[in-house]
């Protein structure tokens, strides 16, 4: 039999016929559906249980309470801590997307040399040598932790110097600290008990101080009043977050900050507004209200207001002296409400931006901002997460990144009370990691551990029998009746809390009116983010949305 | 004419053969699970009757689905007994700190959200009405992957035609479907998707 | 259940952080797209920045999160969608969008008068490994479909599982709080159930001070703004919100 072309056909059209009585078309159908909708490049969420754990935020010194959920030991969503006593379950923008931080493209995963592949012996070697050849000076970012003491030992062991970076808040207080002899670090602001809050251009609601403390504070006591318990009263050239919330935005003109401030203080003095008899300021009203671009009026008019509801504090964006006499004059210097002394303790820091006179090496821990670049020539070891690019040190080590290490977290830098917590390690890194801390424990085997140096600030707390640990209820240190108790719930997520100092609170002396003088400018919270790139989500904020603007690897 | 039907009704057969017959089989291809697990010895020999003894919900109210390799460590982190699947689990998963890469019979694709709480406890189903009565089962189950979506064999079901499905034979979304409809739950399209 | 789930976001509040969109971004597994604009972004939860248009000591600015306003009545998208992709979800009021069933015709993005719709114009892609930090409660989509808020219904589901886990009928409700709502530092956004007169949320949007965007297009958004400035509850009469110089700059024309 001659098979044809046509029996091919007729052939083709049964078994066409046959298959569609088949389950070969309607499953193939169905399997290729099933298939298409998974394909493998896309990638998907880890499968298995996802546990909620407690920790604290390092990627400023704000410390603000975390609750992560984590799944396969890896991050995979950040909230806050509603309970926290001072963010109250707030964060700032980017520690919504920090949990995805880890992986960042510019995550530095290997020693680094002069921008060449190198191995933690060689930068232990390096540094060994270093240290026997001449003084070592460490800078710390995050002052006030465990590690910050390892590190402050080991300069102190070596006669070399510890310095810290100080945010934002603390550098504004620097001005009482030459009238009161007490150390910027130990002050804070009172805005708990304020009643009027003139701020001189300071972004108290877009993240002055940690993120749920003053916000929160403003949105219940403020927030779409008429006649609020809190007024809130921005100084500031143009229209920007937290002067458009505020109860009454003062527009001056640009760079005019400090002489708003000796003009209000000489009305208050004039008019005898205040109890305060001095110091007068030397500019007269009438230049203050030309070179503001106010007029005289009104600044008569703001400061009959300011003082209509005390107590009244003053915070500045800078650390402006002008502004800093202004409470002075308003009294707010160790009083309730202004600006007062949160410690007994007496520790002054020496800033890290002062000139290094001589050093053989400098240690940078990962907490210091990346734009900080020390003029030196001595060797920088510099300790980071992420590789902020170009920069100027010599060695570039990989430090733990979000969550990879166990810390403790100090009071955030505008508390008027101290407070502690912890901050448990909620995930491991990929490639080895070490912080400056514990590589200088390494070469110095006389340091006490972060771990012991925690252990025995637990047990302090314990033996002060001072202050409330705060979590879902607040309980009296008192009532604790071990140390190790106490200790457990720090891990497990408790803030401590201490009390305020009492009277006499701060004694300022200023005798005369402050020269005007140039101020470094704070940037309010975005300056405070230490890590030199944004969290991926941050697109949201700027690119894909007009709402903020990216400024030098920052967020404005 | 005749020639012609008898060439196509040879189509048709050859049509009908291969997808009736060729077709199944090789759709599916056997893929071994790791070691052969025996419900039945667990559940008599070790007092482990109830399943959820080792599939239990968690606190939060999910479920653990198959038990995490520290469940069978709780007891097997030596070898007690004397089979070579046991062996196996001990030597090459326990010892050496890996989950055991069980091949999952329900898989679901990721998109499918399938709560066990809200189904045992609210619907008052047993185990038994969706996944048979595998717990007395004496042998591990054959698992067949589909090779065109990837899935379980279990989720169309074992007869390709699906008629004279066994209630808990097939998860697919059209089964869950009429197990919904039947009981008047209507939950959306979000009440089952992520 | 039959709830009405619902929004109060309190304009007086909203200092225009951009929580709330870092934090829904995160929830839902929303990728990063660092070369995208305003006009191609992916933002479930969008704050703008209104002004008054004036300039000086005049201007007033106030920032408004744009989510999808889950329309109670003859909701535009799902009138228009041909494939059922979306639909209004009986027993919550939330208009749920199946990305999984949408065949990428964008209509609904046409229809939606709040443009709270968004496409995926690519796949997702993050950088090696951070697909660890995706979410395992959303799932990821995949290109060309479209997708906006669900009201988190990851979220849903936990509290759904958690109630019967513990044998009751109905969820807590603190246990159902979307991203935006937890993520506010100020507390400016408010989640409930506007069907129950227990719950603050269907007080406030009774308050007079609240008003909804485009009321008079007859949707019913379930979303409603609240401001006690005069001047905000004008803007919202307007047809299409006035925005600020900069982002009208970085739209396209």
């Amino acid at each position: 039999m001659k098979v044809s072309r046509r029996d091919l056909l007729v052939w083709s059209a049964g078994a066409a016929a046959g298959l569609m009585v088949t389950p070969v078309p309607w499953r193939v159908l169905d399997d290729v559906s099933i298939w298409s909708q998974n394909w493998p490049w896309i990638p998907q969420p880890a499968r298995g249980p996802v546990d909620v754990k407690q920790s604290a935020c390092t990627l400023c010194p704000k410390g603000c309470g975390l609750r992560v959920r984590v799944a396969g030991g890896f991050l995979v969503g950040v909230a806050g801590v509603a309970s926290h006593p001072v963010t109250r379950g707030a964060l700032c923008p980017l520690a919504f997307g920090a949990h995805q931080l880890n992986w960042h493209p510019q995550r530095l995963r290997t020693v680094l040399h002069r921008r060449s592949v190198s191995t933690w012996n060689a930068a232990q070697m390096a540094f060994t040598k270093a240290c026997s050849e001449g003084p070592v000076v460490v800078i710390d970012g995050y002052p006030g932790r465990a590690a910050s003491q390892v590190l402050e030992s080991f300069a102190k062991n070596r006669r070399g110097e510890y310095r810290v970076v100080l945010s934002a808040e603390t550098r504004a207080l620097a001005p009482y600290e030459r009238w009161t002899g007490v150390p910027a670090a130990l002050l804070g602001y009172d805005v708990e008990n304020a009643g009027t809050i003139v701020s001189f251009g300071a972004p108290l609601l877009d993240g002055w101080g940690a993120p749920g403390h003053f916000t929160r504070l403003w949105a219940d006591r403020a927030a779409g009043m008429n006649d609020p318990q809190l007024r809130l009263i921005q100084v500031e050239p143009t229209l920007s977050r937290t002067a458009s919330r505020a109860w009454q935005w003062v527009p001056v003109r640009n760079g005019s900050e400090a002489v708003l401030a000796a003009g209000i203080a000489g009305v208050l003095l004039e008019e005898h507004l205040v109890s305060a008899r001095g110091p007068k300021p030397t500019l007269s009203l009438t230049a203050a209200g030309e070179q503001t671009g106010l007029g005289i009026d009104a600044i008569r008019g703001l400061a009959r207001t300011i003082v209509a509801r005390p107590p009244v504090v003053a915070i500045a964006n800078d650390d402006s002296p002008e502004v800093a006499a202004l409470n002075v004059v308003l009294g707010a210097v160790g009083a309730r409400g202004g600006i007062v002394r949160r410690s007994r303790e007496n520790k002054s820091y020496l800033a890290a931006d002062t000139p290094i006179s001589s050093a053989r090496a400098v240690v940078i821990d990962s907490s210091v901002p990346w734009d900080f670049a020390p003029k030196t020539d001595a060797e920088v070891f510099r300790f980071a997460a992420w590789d902020g690019g170009s920069g100027s040190a010599d060695w570039l080590l990989p430090a733990p990144g979000f969550l990879e290490e166990a810390t403790d977290v100090p009071a955030a830098p505008e508390l008027a009370v101290q407070s502690f917590a912890l901050a448990p390690a909620l995930t491991k890194a990929q490639h080895e990691v070490r912080s400056a801390a514990l590589f200088l424990s390494g070469i110095d085997s006389a340091l006490p551990t972060a771990e012991e140096i925690i252990h025995a600030r637990c047990q302090q707390i314990f033996q002060s029998r001072v202050g409330m640990l705060c979590s879902r209820e607040q309980t009296p240190v008192s009532r604790f009746a071990a140390s190790q108790k106490l200790e457990e719930q720090l891990w497990a997520g408790a803030v401590w809390v201490g009390e305020p100092v009492g009277p006499p609170n701060l004694r300022c002396e200023l005798k005369e009116w402050p020269t005007p003088s140039t101020s470094t400018r704070g940037e309010g919270w975005s300056s405070s983010w230490t890590a030199p790139v944004l969290p991926p989500l941050a697109s949201k904020l700027v690119e894909e949305s007009g709402l903020r603007q990216r400024a030098e690897g920052r967020l404005a | 004419m005749r020639r012609s039907l008898l060439v196509f009704g040879l189509g048709v057969m050859v049509a009908m053969l291969a997808g009736w017959v060729v077709f199944p089989r090789a759709l599916y291809m056997r893929k071994p699970q790791p070691l052969e697990f025996r419900h039945k010895t667990h559940a008599e020999k070790s007092g482990l009757a109830d399943c959820n003894e080792c599939h239990a919900l968690r606190d939060d109210g999910t479920f653990a689905g198959l038990p995490a390799m520290e469940k069978c460590a709780g007891c097997h982190a030596e070898r007690i007994g004397e089979t070579k699947a046991e062996a196996t689990l001990v030597n090459n998963y326990i010892k050496q700190g890996h989950e055991t890469p069980w091949q999952v019979y329900a898989q679901q694709p990721p998109n499918v959200w399938f709560s066990h709480s809200i189904h045992l406890k609210r619907a008052g189903l047993k185990c038994e009405d969706c996944h048979a009565n595998y717990g007395a089962s004496d042998q591990v189950k054959v698992y067949e992957v589909n090779r065109i979506s990837g899935y379980s064999r279990d989720i169309w079901g074992h007869s390709i035609s699906r008629l004279h499905r066994a209630p808990h034979d097939g998860m697919k979304m059209s089964d869950c479907e009429d197990c919904h409809r039947q009981h008047n739950a209507d939950v959306g399209c979000l009440g089952c998707h992520k | 259940m039959s709830a009405r789930y619902g929004m109060v976001i309190d304009l007086d509040r909203c200092t225009g952080c951009g929580s709330c969109m870092v934090a829904c971004a995160a929830e839902n597994n929303v990728p990063a797209l660092p070369q995208a604009t305003t006009r191609t972004g992916l933002t479930p939860m969008l704050v703008r920045r209104v002004s008054n248009e004036r300039d000086g000591a005049e201007r007033r600015e106030v920032f408004i999160p744009i989510l999808c306003m889950h329309c109670e009545r003859e909701t535009p998208c799902v009138s228009v969608c041909p494939q059922q992709a979306v639909e209004v979800d009986k027993a919550t009021g939330i208009v749920m969008q199946m990305p999984q069933r949408c065949l990428g015709c964008r209509y609904c993005m046409t229809a939606c008068a709040y443009h709270a719709r968004y496409f995926n114009w690519r796949d997702p892609a993050w950088p090696a490994g951070m697909e660890k930090s995706l979410n395992p409660a959303v799932a990821v989509r995949m290109r060309g479909v479209v997708e906006k808020c669900n009201f988190c219904h990851g979220r849903l589901h936990a509290a759904k599982e958690k109630a019967a886990a513990a044998s009751k009928r109905e969820i807590d409700p603190a246990d159902y709080v979307p991203a935006c709502v937890e993520a506010c530092p100020t507390g400016a956004i408010r989640f409930g159930n506007l069907a129950d007169t227990g719950d603050p949320v269907s007080h406030e949007a009774r308050s007079p001070y609240a008003f909804r965007l485009l009321a008079r297009l007859g949707t019913e958004p379930k979303v409603y703004y609240k401001s006690k400035e005069a001047w905000v509850r004008q803007l919202a009469e307007s047809v299409s919100g006035r925005e600020t110089e900069a982002s009208r700059e970085m739209k396209h024309v």
